[in-house]
C-alpha cells in the first residue's frame, strides 16, 4: 500500500507547465527524495500532495484513498518557505500549531518541550520567536511539523539555510523517525544529501520526471566508470588512453573512463601507469555521482541541452515573476 | 471539528492582541485625549459666553436707565423660564435623550454703560471698540419732533457681535412702548402686564420624545460603528497581510480549511475591537450615571428599551462583521499596507453613503426608499436599526434584513478565502479582476 501515488498528474499556471504527467510512489517507512534544480516542479508537486492546489488532470492519493482533507491530520509538512508568528512566545506557538492538528493542549506542551530537548533548542522555549535566530527558527518550525506524529512527513528543502552541525541534527532525526516506520519525503536540489539519505528518489526537471527508482537500482544501472586520483609528480599518465574525459584540480584528477566491457582493468592499467611516475595518495572507483546521472538525464530528454556543458547551476532557471510555479 | 479550529485561531489572535503593550495604550489614551478635546471645547465655549458690554449714547438718561431695566427684566425671565422647564418635562418611565440646554449654556449678560455724547464721543468709542474693551455700542439721535421716534444706530465690535442688535432692539421697542402707555395715561403697572412676553413653554409628547431618543441612539451607533471600523477594520487585512509576508499561511493551510481561518480572523481580531470598546462604553456609562445620579439624587432613567438595546448589539455585531469580511477580502487581494491604504476607501464608502442618506431617511422611515435600501446588506446594520427604532417594519422585513446579512457575511468570507488561498500562492503583482475571477474558479 503506498502512502503517497501520483498518478499523470499535470500543472499549470498560466501558460507556464509546472508539472506535467508525473507519476511516482512512495512506499511505507522509507524516505523519498524529490530532486530537480530550482523552478523545477518540486514545490508544486509538493502543494499538490497537501491539496494547497488541485491537479488540472491526473490524480493524487493519500494513505491509498482519493485525497481528502481529513487525510492531512496523518501529514507533516515543512513548507519550503519559513514562517512563523514573530511575535508569538516559541511554547504558545508551538501549542497552538500542535492543536490545530488535533493535540490536546497538555499533550502538545509536553510534547513541544521533549523535542526541543532533542533538538537542543531548549534555552528557546520561553522566548519570542523573532528573538532566535534563522537556524533556530527553522527548528522550531520542523519541530512544529511532526508534533502531532504524522505518519507521512512532507518536508520542502529542510536543509536549506542550516549550518553543517544543524543540517546533521536534522538529518539524523528524519532517519530515526524514518527508522520507527514514517515515511519521508523531501525535496531538494543538493544531491550529495540524497545519495546518504533516500531510500527512493525521483528526478525531476522542468516539471518532467527524468529519473525515478530505488537508490541501488538507479546507481547500480550506471557502470563504476568514475576514477578519482590524489597525487603528487609527474601527471603524464592523465593521457592514459583509457581516459575519456577529466576535470584537473591541483594534485587531484577526477575522471571519466572511456566505455569498455573491461573497465574495471582499464581502470587498474591506470593506477598501474600513475605509479609509475607520481606518488598516489587516493585512487577510488565508483559510479557517477547522482549529480552526474542527472546532468546526463537532462541531455538525454532535452536535446537542445546537448553540446555544451551542464552543470547544476546552469539548471537552475529565474524564478517566474509573477508566480512560484516549483 | 471545523467549529474547534475557528475557535483555536480566533483565540490566538484575540489572546496575542490583547497582551500587545498597543492595546493598553489605546485603551488608555482614546478616552483621555477624547476627554481632552471635550473639556477643552466646553472650556473654551464657556469663555466665549461672558458677558457683552455695550455703551449707549443718549442724551436721554431716562431712556438709557428704561433700556437697562428692561434687559435684565428680560434676561431674569428667561432664567426663570428654563429653571421651569428642567421639573416639567420628565414623564414616568422615560426621560428626554436631550439634557435641558440651559445649565451648560450660560446666557451672556447685557451689560450697559451710560454715555452723554460729547464731541469726541464717537472717535473715543470707536477705539474701545479697536481694544476688544467693548462690543459694540448705540447711538440714540434724539428725534427732531416730540411725536417722531428717535434714531438708533448700532455699531458692533465684528459681524460675530451683530446677533446683540436683535434683543436690544427688542428691548427698545419695549421700552419705547412703555413710554407711549405712560403718556397716554396707563400706569406703570398695568403697562407692565400688557408688554408681558409671551412664555412658549415645549411640552414633549410621549411618543415625539422616544423618536428624539431613538434618532440620537442611531447616530450613536452610527457613530460607533464608524469609529469602530476605522479603527479595526483594517486590522484584519493587516493581520492577513503579516500572515502572508510572514509565510506562516503555507503551514496553517495545509491543517485548516481557509474558510476555518478567515471566520477564525475575522472572529478573533473582531472581539479585540468588541472588547475595546466595551471597555470605553462601560466606564462612559459608569462615569454618565455617576454625574447624573449626583445630579438628581439617584433616580436615572436609561432612555433605551430593551428591545432597542438588543437590536442594537445584534445589528452592530453583524455590520461589523460584514466590514470586518470585506476588510479580510481586501487584506486577501493586497501585499501591502501601502497597498491596502488605497483601498480603504471600498471599507468607508458604504458608510458614508449611508449617512448621507440619513436625513431624509429618518424622516421618512417607512418608506419605500428606506424599506429597500434597509435590506441592502451593507446598509442593512444602520438602516434597518433606524427603521426598528423609528418606523414600523414588518417583522418578514427584520428577520429577511438578518438573513440577507448574515448569509451575505459567510459569503464574502467563501469568496474571501477562495482569493486567499490562491492569492497568497502567487507573488508580486496585484490580480486584476479577471485574474480574480478566475481565482474563484480554482479549488
Amino acid at each position: 500500500m503506498p502512502i503517497v501515488r501520483l498518478s499523470h498528474v499535470r500543472k499549470v499556471y498560466d501558460t507556464k507547465v509546472a508539472v506535467e504527467d508525473l507519476s511516482f510512489t512512495i512506499e511505507p517507512g522509507t524516505m523519498f527524495g524529490l530532486l530537480g534544480p530550482n523552478g523545477s516542479g518540486k514545490t508544486s508537486s509538493i502543494r499538490m500532495m497537501i491539496g494547497m492546489t488541485m491537479p488540472d488532470s491526473g490524480a493524487v492519493s493519500l494513505f491509498d484513498q482519493p485525497f481528502t482533507r481529513t487525510a492531512l491530520w496523518r501529514v507533516g509538512y515543512l513548507p519550503e518557505e519559513r514562517g512563523l508568528y514573530k511575535k508569538m512566545n516559541v511554547l504558545d506557538q508551538l501549542i497552538f500549531l500542535g492543536r490545530l492538528r488535533g493535540l490536546s493542549a497538555a499533550e502538545a506542551d509536553k510534547r513541544s518541550r521533549l523535542w526541543c530537548e532533542r533538538l537542543q533548542i531548549a534555552e528557546a522555549i520561553p522566548k519570542k520567536t523573532e528573538d532566535l535566530s534563522k537556524g533556530m527558527q527553522q527548528k522550531i518550525q520542523f519541530i512544529a511539523s511532526i508534533l502531532h506524529n504524522p505518519e507521512l512527513i512532507i518536508m520542502d528543502e529542510p536543509f536549506s539555510g542550516l549550518d553543517p552541525v544543524n543540517a546533521a541534527l536534522l538529518m539524523d532525526t528524519l532517519v530515526e523517525l524514518r527508522n520507527e516506520g514514517r515515511s519521508i519525503l523531501f525535496s531538494t536540489h543538493r544531491m550529495d544529501q540524497v545519495e546518504k539519505l533516500c531510500d527512493h528518489i525521483a528526478l525531476i526537471h522542468r516539471g518532467n520526471l527524468v529519473l525515478s527508482g530505488s537508490m541501488q537500482q538507479v546507481k547500480s544501472s550506471y557502470p563504476r566508470n568514475r576514477v578519482t586520483i590524489q597525487y603528487h609528480g609527474d601527471n603524464a599518465f592523465l593521457n592514459h588512453p583509457a581516459i575519456q574525459s577529466l576535470k584537473r584540480y591541483p594534485g587531484r584528477a577526477e575522471i571519466v573512463l572511456r566505455p569498455s566491457p573491461t573497465l574495471q582493468d582499464d581502470a587498474q592499467a591506470l593506477l598501474a601507469c600513475a605509479i609509475q611516475r607520481a606518488s598516489i595518495t587516493r585512487f577510488e572507483v565508483t559510479e557517477p555521482t547522482l549529480e552526474d546521472i542527472f546532468i546526463e538525464k537532462v541531455r538525454e530528454t532535452s536535446p537542445a541541452d546537448i553540446g555544451r556543458p551542464l552543470t547544476m547551476a546552469q539548471l537552475d532557471e529565474p524564478k517566474g515573476a509573477g508566480h512560484d510555479s516549483e | 471539528m471545523i467549529v474547534s479550529r475557528v475557535w483555536l485561531i480566533a483565540r490566538r489572535e484575540y489572546v496575542e492582541r490583547i497582551r500587545t503593550r498597543g492595546f493598553l495604550i489605546t485603551t488608555i489614551m482614546i478616552p483621555v485625549i477624547m476627554a481632552g478635546f471635550t473639556f477643552g471645547s466646553v472650556f473654551l465655549g464657556s469663555r466665549v459666553n461672558t458677558d457683552q458690554h455695550i455703551a449707549v449714547v443718549s442724551t436721554d438718561t431716562q431712556l438709557i436707565l428704561d433700556l437697562q431695566t428692561e434687559l435684565n427684566r428680560r434676561q431674569n425671565q428667561q432664567r426663570q423660564q428654563d429653571a421651569a422647564e428642567v421639573p416639567s418635562t420628565p414623564q414616568p418611565g422615560t426621560q428626554p435623550g436631550t439634557p435641558p440646554a440651559s445649565p451648560l449654556q450660560p446666557h451672556s449678560n447685557l451689560l450697559v454703560e451710560a454715555i452723554a455724547p460729547g464731541p469726541d464721543t464717537r472717535a473715543d468709542l470707536d477705539r474701545q471698540l479697536d481694544a476688544n474693551e467693548l462690543d459694540g455700542y448705540l447711538w440714540i439721535t434724539p428725534a427732531p419732533t416730540p411725536d417722531a421716534r428717535p434714531t438708533f444706530e448700532f455699531t458692533p465690535r465684528s459681524s460675530r457681535e451683530a446677533s446683540i442688535r436683535n434683543p436690544l432692539a427688542a428691548a427698545l421697542g419695549a421700552v419705547l412702548m412703555r413710554e407711549q402707555l405712560n403718556h397716554r395715561g396707563i400706569v406703570a403697572a398695568e403697562a407692565d402686564s400688557v408688554l408681558l412676553p409671551v412664555q412658549i413653554v415645549t411640552a414633549h409628547r410621549p411618543h415625539h420624545q422616544d423618536r428624539e431618543s431613538a434618532q440620537i441612539s442611531v447616530l450613536v451607533l452610527f457613530f460607533i460603528m464608524y469609529l469602530v471600523i476605522m479603527l479595526y477594520g483594517m486590522n484584519v487585512a493587516r493581520s492577513i497581510i503579516e500572515e502572508k509576508t510572514s509565510r506562516i499561511f503555507e503551514v496553517l493551510l495545509a491543517t485548516v480549511r481557509p474558510e476555518a481561518l478567515m471566520a477564525g480572523k475575522i472572529l478573533g481580531v473582531g472581539a479585540v475591537g468588541l472588547t475595546q470598546v466595551g471597555i470605553w462604553l462601560g466606564a462612559l456609562l459608569t462615569v454618565a450615571l455617576s454625574a447624573a445620579a449626583l445630579h438628581t439624587g439617584g433616580s436615572v432613567h436609561l432612555a433605551l428599551t430593551l428591545g432597542q438595546v438588543v437590536f442594537f448589539l445584534v445589528y452592530f455585531v453583524l455590520g461589523y462583521l460584514f466590514y470586518s469580511a470585506i476588510a479580510a477580502a481586501l487584506g486577501a487581494m493586497t501585499n501591502s499596507e501601502q497597498e491596502l491604504q488605497q483601498l480603504n476607501m471600498f471599507l468607508m464608502l458604504p458608510l458614508l453613503v449611508c449617512f448621507s442618506m440619513l436625513g431624509t431617511l429618518l424622516n421618512a422611515p417607512d418608506g419605500s426608499l428606506a424599506r429597500i435600501l434597509a435590506l441592502i446588506p451593507p446598509f442593512t446594520p444602520l438602516l434597518m436599526y433606524m427603521r426598528i427604532s423609528l418606523g414600523h417594519p414588518a417583522a418578514w422585513e427584520v428577520a429577511l434584513s438578518l438573513a440577507l446579512l448574515s448569509a451575505s457575511i459567510l459569503a464574502i468570507i467563501w469568496v474571501t478565502s477562495r482569493i486567499y488561498r490562491v492569492g497568497v500562492l502567487m507573488y508580486g503583482k496585484r490580480p486584476n479582476l479577471p485574474e480574480l475571477l478566475r481565482w474563484l474558479r480554482y479549488s
